[in-house]
């Protein structure tokens, strides 16, 4: 029998030959670009590493910065996550990545300066004007590790026309949100969009409540949580998930919200089949993108308190940037840092993430839907999202996956409280 | 012929001996698979061998390590999620190979015929399967879309079944099967190639002879088809197998393991343990375990199946 192998008239030595050669084209690409990559690294051209959200204020400063040339990459939180701090660990991190401030997640800043592996900015001017409320974000040690343009706030993104429709105005106390939410679910509307399927939602509701429960009576729970002297299940917290667990029990959510994601709500406050959605103003782009026009849409704080005096909002420092301390272009790096810290590159900065600037000046824009949230932040009755003072990266998805079981009816506060506090404890 | 064949390599065995020596393409040396198993002990053996170590340390992925026995395996048997993930992989597991392998061999029966859109058929079987498990995991949370007008829930309005409307993803009782169902929809068409190329295989005369002998339809797939299929389900449970163990894309795209952690799998847990906590020493004890529980399932599994298969 014979095959077409037999009657290939190509002999062994041939195949060898066409194959060996074959092999060497195909390597060679790959090795011209090796060289090509480790020569281009240390020509001045800085590697940057950003998160998505980061791309378009990078695009703009990256483009006005004269001194060096860039290599961008951008990508979602989660894949940034993984391949850069796969990258620290190997020591080979670009010169300029992503970094979040204070600590409790893997790329926090706290995290990453542990173990050494961000340089010091501390010597440049934009660090000495850092309010102090927000220096546990940027230091540790004493020492400023991160750059970060500004601060976003959580709180209701609505949208105007439903709420013209029902006859409501933004609500000053708890009560006030509770009978707005009822005026707007007697018009057939879904008074709060809720898309808990995407796990960093579930926590923005404790986050817009738990000011005003916890931190406006007691200032220092932060300090006391890490003393080891207050927990969770003893705190404020406990009245915040009751509250969280009120608005579900009175059909203010949209039905199945640990269906529903992100990308589902924004379509709903921005179409007006819901009325608002408890966000961070980091993602109003993405609400504006999807709503007929932008200026449908407006913010208020989420009064968590009958006492309107009570009131507290959560604002937290943005995610910003870091300086690998072992690139080989650190002070290239730094220099162009020093260049962000500019007070007209931080006000650039803020505006392209609709975002409060790190300090102001009489050139700050600053969105005028945040307008309602300055007094808070001028009369330091703002306080830093809970997971920047955690101590270690689980804590903040045992939120999450706590408030999906509590929504589901699957756990109960006390019993979730306490594995958030065991948690909280972990080394 | 395979007689004429044998025959023939004993009476000219000489002769086939010097041809190999010649260098016969039949048969060619062991080393023409040097490079490729050289880029493969560099590329998959000595990383996997290498990583094995962090089973046994503290590291967090950055900083410092150092050696802390079998602290990482002790803590793995006591926590909670881990143990949690190992149920839902196994249930996972069993539903997908049985249900996605039932309906693959329905499936190939079913084009096996002479209908005139076998071929078409075939194709829209088999597409899902070239698609990116990421991306049919996010088209799906489309499809599993909680609104009772939109997706999955829509059509069973529309068909009058409105009472079967479900939370897909968000009802925690629920969310490991749609995952489920989301995997089987997509690999059916996979294992269904598999069973048709068995299904050529099947020597005709030995249905005819069957045929005359009086056998029925089912008869005939009973006691000719179903053990001359036996290689391809060897191969098709033994791929559905280890793709249920170690599962990751679709759960990690459309649940993140959640609600809570009622659909987390081990490979969630052990990516979580990693590039979310930081836990690099602990998430390689999860792997470190998951590979070898993987291999030995796959192994007891060729054992047993391949005993069962004719002329074994």
């Amino acid at each position: 029998m014979t095959t077409s192998f037999d009657r290939a008239p190509l002999s062994r030595r041939g195949f060898l030959r066409l194959s060996g050669g074959a092999a060497a084209a195909a390597a060679l690409p790959a090795v011209l670009a090796a060289c090509g990559g480790s020569s281009g690294g240390s020509g001045g051209t800085l590697r940057l590493v950003g998160v998505a959200d980061q791309q378009k204020p990078l695009d703009l400063l990256t483009k006005a910065y004269t001194q060096a040339k860039f290599s961008t990459s951008y990508a979602p939180t989660d894949q940034v996550q993984t391949s850069v701090r796969t990258q620290l660990g190997a020591g080979n991190a670009p010169d300029l990545h992503v970094v979040y401030p204070g600590n409790g997640s893997a790329m926090s800043m706290a995290q990453i300066a542990q173990a050494g592996l961000l340089a010091d900015l501390s010597d440049q001017a934009w660090t000495k004007r850092i309010p102090d409320n927000f220096k546990p974000a940027f230091q540790l040690g004493g020492k400023t590790l991160i750059y970060s343009a500004g601060s976003s706030v959580i709180g209701a993104i609505y949208n105007k026309k439903v709420f013209a429709e029902a006859g409501v105005e933004p609500p000053k106390t708890w009560s006030e949100f509770l009978q707005v939410c009822d005026k707007i679910k007697k018009k057939g509307k879904v008074p709060i969009a809720l898309g808990a399927q995407t796990p960093w939602i579930t926590q923005l509701i404790t986050y817009a409540l738990v000011p005003s429960t916890v931190y406006a009576k007691n200032p220092q729970f932060d300090a006391q949580m890490k003393a080891g002297s207050a927990t969770f299940a003893n705190s404020g917290w406990t009245q915040a998930l009751e509250m969280y667990l009120d608005l579900q029990k009175r059909g203010f959510f949209n039905d199945n919200p640990n269906g529903t994601t992100f990308e589902q709500q924004t379509s709903m406050v921005a179409t007006g089949k819901a009325a608002m959605a408890i966000q961070v103003s980091a993602v109003l782009p993405d609400f504006r993108k999807a709503a007929t026009s932008p200026d449908d849409l407006a913010m208020f704080p989420v009064p968590g308190a009958d006492d309107a005096s009570q009131v507290w909002i959560p604002a937290g420092v943005v995610v910003g940037l870091g300086v690998s301390a072992r690139s080989k272009n650190r002070d290239d790096a730094k220099a162009f840092i020093e260049f962000l810290g500019k007070q007209e590159n931080i006000n650039k900065w803020a505006e392209a993430v609709a975002c409060v600037p790190l300090v102001r000046d009489a050139s700050s824009k600053i969105d005028p839907v945040l307008n309602p949230f300055l007094p808070f932040m001028d009369g330091g009755k703002a306080v830093p999202f809970m997971d920047q003072a955690w101590p270690n990266a689980e804590v903040q998805p045992a939120h999450f996956a706590m408030v999906q079981e509590l929504l589901a009816g699957k756990t109960t506060i006390p019993k979730g409280l306490a594995k958030l506090d065991e948690t909280y404890r972990k080394k | 012929m395979d007689g004429a064949r044998a025959s023939g390599g004993r009476a000219g065995g000489g002769r086939v001996r010097s041809r190999r020596r010649r260098g016969g393409f039949l048969t060619p040396p062991w080393w023409f698979a040097a490079p490729a198993v050289l880029v493969y002990a560099l590329v998959v053996l000595y990383p996997s061998a290498s990583g094995v170590m962090y089973a046994f340390t503290d590291w967090n992925g950055i900083g410092d390590r150092s050696f802390n026995g079998l602290d990482n395996f002790q803590r793995l048997w006591q926590d909670d999620a881990a143990r949690g993930s190992l149920t839902n992989t196994l249930l996972l597991t069993v539903a997908i190979v049985v249900v996605q392998n039932g309906i693959g061999l329905l499936l190939a029966l079913g084009v096996h015929t002479h209908i005139k859109s076998r071929a078409v058929l075939r194709v829209v079987f088999f597409t899902p399967a070239v698609v990116s498990p990421v991306m049919v995991a996010f088209l799906w949370k489309y499809v599993y879309n909680p609104a009772p007008d939109a997706g999955l829930n829509g059509i069973l309005g529309a068909v009058g079944l409105g009472s079967l409307r479900q939370d897909w993803l968000g009802d925690p009782s629920l969310a490991l099967w749609s995952v489920a169902g989301m995997v089987v929809w997509q690999f059916a068409g996979y294992s269904m190639v598999i069973f048709l190329a068995g299904l050529e295989g099947v020597p005709a005369e030995l249905h005819e002879a069957a045929m005359i002998d009086g056998a029925g339809r089912w008869q005939r797939f009973r006691s000719v088809t179903w053990p001359l299929l036996a290689p391809s389900v060897t191969i098709n449970v033994m791929l559905s197998t280890i793709g249920g163990l170690k599962l990751f894309d679709q759960v990690y795209a459309a649940t993140s393991g959640g609600p809570g952690h009622a659909s987390e799998t081990l490979s969630t847990v052990l990516y979580k343990q990693a590039f979310v906590y930081g836990n690099y020493g602990y998430s390689t004890a999860i792997a470190l375990v998951l590979a070898l529980f993987v291999a030995a399932v796959s192994l007891v599994q060729v054992y047993y199946l391949r005993s069962r298969e004719v002329g074994s």
